[in-house]
C-alpha cells in the first residue's frame, strides 16, 4: 500500500464547536445549524480521502471544555486499522460507498454526539480553545510524520483546516503565536474558513504559514467553498485562481489601553508599547528623560534677536 | 573715484589707453585707469572679471598689456613712458600674474562646483530643470540650500583620508642605465617618504647615519648597493649597515597576514629541497615581508583604534610584557599551566536581570480587550440544551447537503469579478501606465519633494525672514500645481482614464495650504 508515485497527505479539520455559538445560530439561522456544518465538514473529508489512496484525514473538534479527536478515534470499536482502513467489521451504510469514507463518517458522527452530550457548562470561560485544539494538530501532524517514515520511508504533506465560528480569544494569544511559528517551522499550512466574525489571529496564522483565510458569505454554501478554496493542496493552489490574500492588520496595542497603533513610544528595557509618552515604564518601573524640542526654541529666538 | 579704504599697490603713469594718455592704478581687488588730468576711472575692472592677460611680444615697439574679461571684451593699455615703458610693463605684469590667480579661483570655483554637481548628479539636474529653467523659483533659492551643505562636506571628506603608500613604490624607481656600467636610480621625496613609512628600520638608520656619517646621496647609493635591498638577500660583512636591518626582519617582528605560496607544512616539512626552490621560497617570503610591511604602515596612520590593532600585531604581546615586567612573569606561567579553557565558567556577555511588574501584558496580543458580545448565563444554557437536543438526534445526511441556488452564488462569488476576488484583479498602476509616464512622475515627486522640504522647514516660524518665505514658498508651490501639475494630471486623464496617480501629490500640497493658512489664522487671532 506504500504507494511511492504518490505523496502522503494528511488534512487535519480542526472545526469549532462552540455550543453557545451554534445554540445561538440555530436560533438565528434555522436553515444552517451544527448538523448541516458536520455534513459539510464530512463531504469535504470524503473528497479529500477520495482524491488519492494516500490522503488521510483527521478531525479535531474545537470546544470550550477540551479539545477533542473526532475521527480516528480510539473509542470506536471497529478494530485499530483506523488510517488505513482495515477493519474487521464493516458497518453497513446501504449505499455501496467507499468503506473508509462511511466508516469516517460514522465515526465522526458518533463522536460529535457523545461531546455534545457530555457538554457542561463548569467554569466561566465560554471561549473555544482553538489553540489547544492546533497545538493537538501539530502533534498530531508530526506522530504521524514519524511514523510514515519509519514504516514506509516516505515524507509526509499536511495541513491544517479550521474552521471558525466564535470570536478570538485575547488570553490564548501567546499560545496562539507559539503554534503558528511552530506550523511554519515545520511548512504546515494554516487555512482558515471564517463563518461570523473575522479573526486576526487566523489572518496573521494563514498570513505567516502561507494559506488560504476566506470569510464565507453564506453559510448554507459551506461545502461549496470548501471543495473550491481549501480542497486543492499546496502544489495545486498556485495553478488556479483562488481568493486573493486579505490585508493583515499588523498593528501592534499599546500596553496601556489595548488600542491598535501605529506609531507608539516603546521602552528600551522591557520592549513594552506604549501610546503616550510617561516618564516611566510601567512595566518594568525605568525612568526616562526626553529632550523636549522647547529648549531648542529659545536658543534659536536668541539668535535671531542678535543680528 | 577710488574709495579711500582701497589699497593702491601700484601707480603707473604715462599709460595709453584708446589713444588717450592717462595713469593706470592697480588696487587691492582691481585695476582702473584714468585720463590724465582728470579725476575718475575711465576703465575700471575688478580682478575677479579678468580671464587672463596678454602682453605684446618683445620685439614691437609698442609695448601693450592686453585684459581680457570672462565676458570677452579686452582692454588694451599702451605704456609710453619712454624711458621705463617695459620695466612698468613687466612690473605690471607679474603684480596682476599674482593677483589674478587668488581672485580667478574664487569666481570660477563656484560655477565649477554648481556645474560639477549638476553634471554629477542626474536628479540635481533634473531637479534643476523643472524648478529653475521653467521658472518656479529662482536659481539663487535653488542654490542657497545645497551650496552650504555640499561646502562643508568637501572640507569634511578633505580632511580625513591620508595618501596610502602605493605597493608598487619600489618597483616604480626604476634605474636607468647610465651609459657606463652605472646604474641611475630617481629617488623623489614622495619614494623616499614610502620607504620611511614602510621600513621604519631603514628610517633609524637613516636618522642615525646621517648627516654625521653620511651624506645623504652615499646613504642612500649604500642603500641600494646593500644586498638587503636586493633579491638575494646573502648577508655579506659587518659593514653593510643594512645587514642589522635584515637580521631584525628575520626576526619575525612581522605583523602576521597570511601570505602568497605560503602554507606552513611546506616550510618545516621539506629539509631536501632543491637550491632553486630554496631561493624561490626566499623570493616569496621577501615579497609578503614587502606587502606586510605596507599594510601595516597604512594602519599605523590610521585612527586611534587602527593604532591599536597594529600594535597588537605588529608586536607579539607576550613579548611586550616580558621586556617591561620581568618578576610577573615566572606567576603568568603558572597561571597558564593552572588555567583550563573549558572548566572555566563560561563568560557571557553581563546581563542585567529584567525587573518586570506587569509581565502578563506581554501575554495579550493586539486583540481588543472588549467583549463584542454578552451573554446571559440564560442564554449560555439555553443554547446548550438547543444544540444537544440537536445532536442526539443527528443523522448526516450527505445527499442534501447544498441546493443549486447556493453553490451557483457561491460559484458566482468565487469566480474572478467575483465578491471575493475583488482585491485580486485591480492592476498595479505600473502595468497602466508607460514608463515615461512614470518617469515624468517621479520626476514630479522630486520637484514637488523639494518645494514641500523648503515650505516645511519654514516651521516654526520665528523670524521675519521666515514669514516671508513661507508665504512665498506656498506661491511658488501654487505655480508649481498650476504650470506642471493640472497639465500632467490633465494629459494622463485623457489617456489612461482610470488611473489616479497625482493624488497623493494634490494631497501633499493641500496639506500644505491647510497648515498655512492655519498658521495665518492664529496669527490673526493673535494679533487680536
Amino acid at each position: 500500500m506504500s504507494g511511492d508515485r504518490y505523496e502522503l497527505n494528511l488534512l487535519v479539520i480542526v472545526m469549532d464547536v462552540n455550543p453557545i455559538w451554534w445554540g445561538q445560530q440555530a436560533q438565528r439561522e434555522p436553515e444552517f445549524t451544527l448538523s448541516k456544518c458536520l455534513d459539510a465538514v464530512m463531504v469535504m473529508g470524503n473528497s479529500h480521502m477520495a482524491m488519492t489512496t494516500t490522503n488521510r484525514l483527521a478531525v479535531i473538534s474545537s470546544h470550550f471544555q477540551d479539545s477533542h479527536f473526532l475521527y480516528p478515534c480510539k473509542n470506536w470499536t471497529g478494530g485499530d486499522g483506523a488510517w488505513d482502513g482495515t477493519m474487521d467489521e464493516a458497518p453497513y451504510c446501504g449505499d455501496g460507498k467507499y468503506e473508509l469514507l462511511s466508516v469516517a463518517n460514522n465515526v465522526v458522527a458518533e463522536e460529535m454526539k457523545r461531546v455534545m452530550s457530555t457538554t457542561e457548562m463548569k467554569g466561566n470561560s465560554t471561549d473555544t480553545l482553538l489553540a489547544g485544539s492546533l497545538a493537538k494538530a501539530l502533534c498530531c501532524i508530526l506522530l504521524q510524520k514519524i511514523v510514515t517514515f519509519f514504516s514506509a520511508g516516505q515524507e509526509m504533506k499536511s495541513r491544517i483546516l479550521v474552521i471558525k465560528t466564535a470570536e478570538d480569544c485575547a488570553r490564548q494569544y501567546m499560545n496562539f503565536m507559539n503554534v503558528i511559528f511552530a506550523a511554519q517551522k515545520q511548512n504546515i499550512l494554516i487555512d482558515a474558513c471564517v463563518l461570523d466574525s473575522d479573526s486576526g489571529l487566523l489572518q496573521q496564522a494563514c498570513d505567516i504559514t502561507g494559506g488560504l483565510y476566506l470569510k464565507i458569505p453564506q453559510k448554507i454554501a459551506l461545502a461549496q467553498y470548501l471543495l473550491w478554496v481549501f480542497l486543492p493542496d499546496l502544489e495545486q493552489r498556485p495553478q488556479l485562481v483562488l481568493p486573493p490574500p486579505v490585508h493583515v492588520d499588523y498593528r501592534a496595542a499599546c500596553f496601556c489601553h489595548r488600542n491598535l497603533i501605529e506609531i507608539g513610544y516603546v521602552c528600551s528595557v522591557c520592549l513594552s508599547i506604549f501610546c503616550n509618552f510617561s516618564p516611566i515604564c510601567t512595566t518594568c518601573e525605568t525612568a526616562f528623560k526626553i529632550q523636549l524640542p522647547q529648549m531648542m526654541k529659545s536658543k534659536k529666538k536668541k539668535l535671531k534677536q542678535s543680528i | 573715484m577710488a574709495s579711500l579704504s582701497e589699497e593702491v599697490l601700484l601707480v603707473l603713469k604715462k599709460v595709453r589707453q584708446r589713444k588717450q594718455d592717462g595713469t593706470l592704478y592697480l588696487m587691492a581687488e582691481r585695476i582702473a585707469w584714468g585720463p590724465e588730468g582728470k579725476d575718475r576711472f575711465t576703465v575700471s575692472h575688478l580682478y575677479s572679471d579678468i580671464r587672463c592677460q596678454k602682453i605684446s611680444p618683445d620685439g614691437k615697439a609698442k609695448i601693450q598689456l592686453q585684459l581680457v574679461l570672462h565676458t570677452g571684451e579686452s582692454s588694451t593699455f599702451h605704456f609710453s613712458n619712454d624711458s621705463s615703458a617695459l620695466t612698468d610693463r613687466e612690473a605690471a605684469k607679474d603684480l596682476l600674474q599674482q593677483l589674478l590667480p587668488k581672485f580667478k579661483k574664487k569666481a570660477n570655483k563656484e560655477l565649477e562646483e554648481k556645474n560639477r554637481m549638476l553634471q554629477e548628479d542626474p536628479v540635481l539636474f533634473q531637479l534643476y530643470k523643472d524648478l529653475v529653467v521653467s521658472q518656479v523659483i529662482s536659481a539663487e533659492e535653488f542654490w542657497a540650500n545645497r551650496m552650504s551643505t555640499t561646502n562643508t562636506e568637501n572640507t569634511l571628506s578633505d580632511k580625513k583620508q591620508d595618501v596610502g603608500i602605493s605597493a608598487a613604490f619600489l618597483a616604480d624607481i626604476r634605474p636607468q642605465t647610465d651609459g657606463c656600467n652605472g646604474l641611475r636610480y630617481n629617488l623623489t621625496p614622495d619614494i623616499i617618504e614610502s620607504i620611511f613609512r614602510t621600513y621604519p628600520a631603514v628610517q633609524q638608520k637613516y636618522g642615525e647615519n646621517v648627516p654625521h656619517n653620511l651624506t645623504e646621496k652615499e646613504f642612500w647609493t649604500r642603500f641600494f648597493q646593500s644586498h638587503y635591498f636586493h633579491r638575494d638577500r646573502i648577508s655579506t660583512g659587518a659593514l653593510d649597515i643594512f645587514s642589522e636591518c635584515a637580521k631584525q626582519d628575520e626576526k619575525g617582528q612581522v605583523p602576521s597576514y597570511e601570505g602568497y605560496g605560503f602554507s606552513a607544512a611546506a616550510s618545516t616539512s621539506n629539509p631536501n629541497r632543491t637550491g632553486k626552490e630554496n631561493s624561490n621560497s626566499a623570493i616569496i617570503k621577501r615579497f609578503n615581508h614587502h606587502s606586510a610591511m605596507i599594510l601595516a604602515a597604512g594602519s599605523r596612520r590610521g585612527d586611534a583604534p587602527n593604532d591599536q590593532a597594529s600594535e597588537t600585531s605588529s608586536t607579539d604581546g607576550n613579548s611586550r610584557d616580558s621586556d617591561l615586567f620581568q618578576p610577573p612573569i615566572k606567576k603568568v606561567k603558572l597561571q597558564e599551566a593552572i588555567d583550563y579553557l573549558d572548566l572555566q565558567r563560561e563568560d557571557g556577555p553581563k546581563t542585567v536581570a529584567l525587573n518586570l511588574k506587569k509581565s502578563d501584558r506581554y501575554a495579550h496580543g493586539p486583540v481588543p480587550l472588549e467583549s463584542q458580545k454578552y451573554t446571559t448565563s440564560q442564554d449560555i444554557i439555553n443554547s446548550i440544551t438547543c444544540i444537544r437536543h440537536e445532536m442526539a438526534n443527528y443523522v448526516p445526511n450527505l445527499a442534501q447537503v447544498l441546493t443549486s441556488s447556493a453553490v451557483s452564488s457561491a460559484i458566482a462569488a468565487l469566480s474572478p469579478g467575483g465578491v471575493l476576488m475583488q482585491t485580486g484583479t485591480q492592476q498595479a498602476i505600473n502595468q497602466m501606465v508607460p514608463s515615461e509616464v512614470q518617469g515624468e512622475l517621479k520626476h514630479l515627486y522630486i520637484a514637488a519633494g523639494e518645494l514641500l522640504r523648503h515650505f516645511w522647514t519654514c516651521f516654526p516660524v520665528n523670524s521675519p525672514f521666515l514669514e516671508e518665505k513661507v508665504v512665498k514658498m506656498r506661491s511658488n508651490l501654487e505655480r508649481f500645481q498650476m504650470t506642471k501639475l493640472r497639465p500632467f494630471q490633465e494629459k494622463v486623464q485623457r489617456q489612461y482614464l482610470s488611473a489616479n496617480i497625482t493624488g497623493h501629490l494634490e494631497e501633499m500640497l493641500q496639506t500644505a495650504y491647510n497648515k498655512l493658512h492655519a498658521w495665518q489664522t492664529r496669527r490673526m487671532m493673535r494679533k487680536i
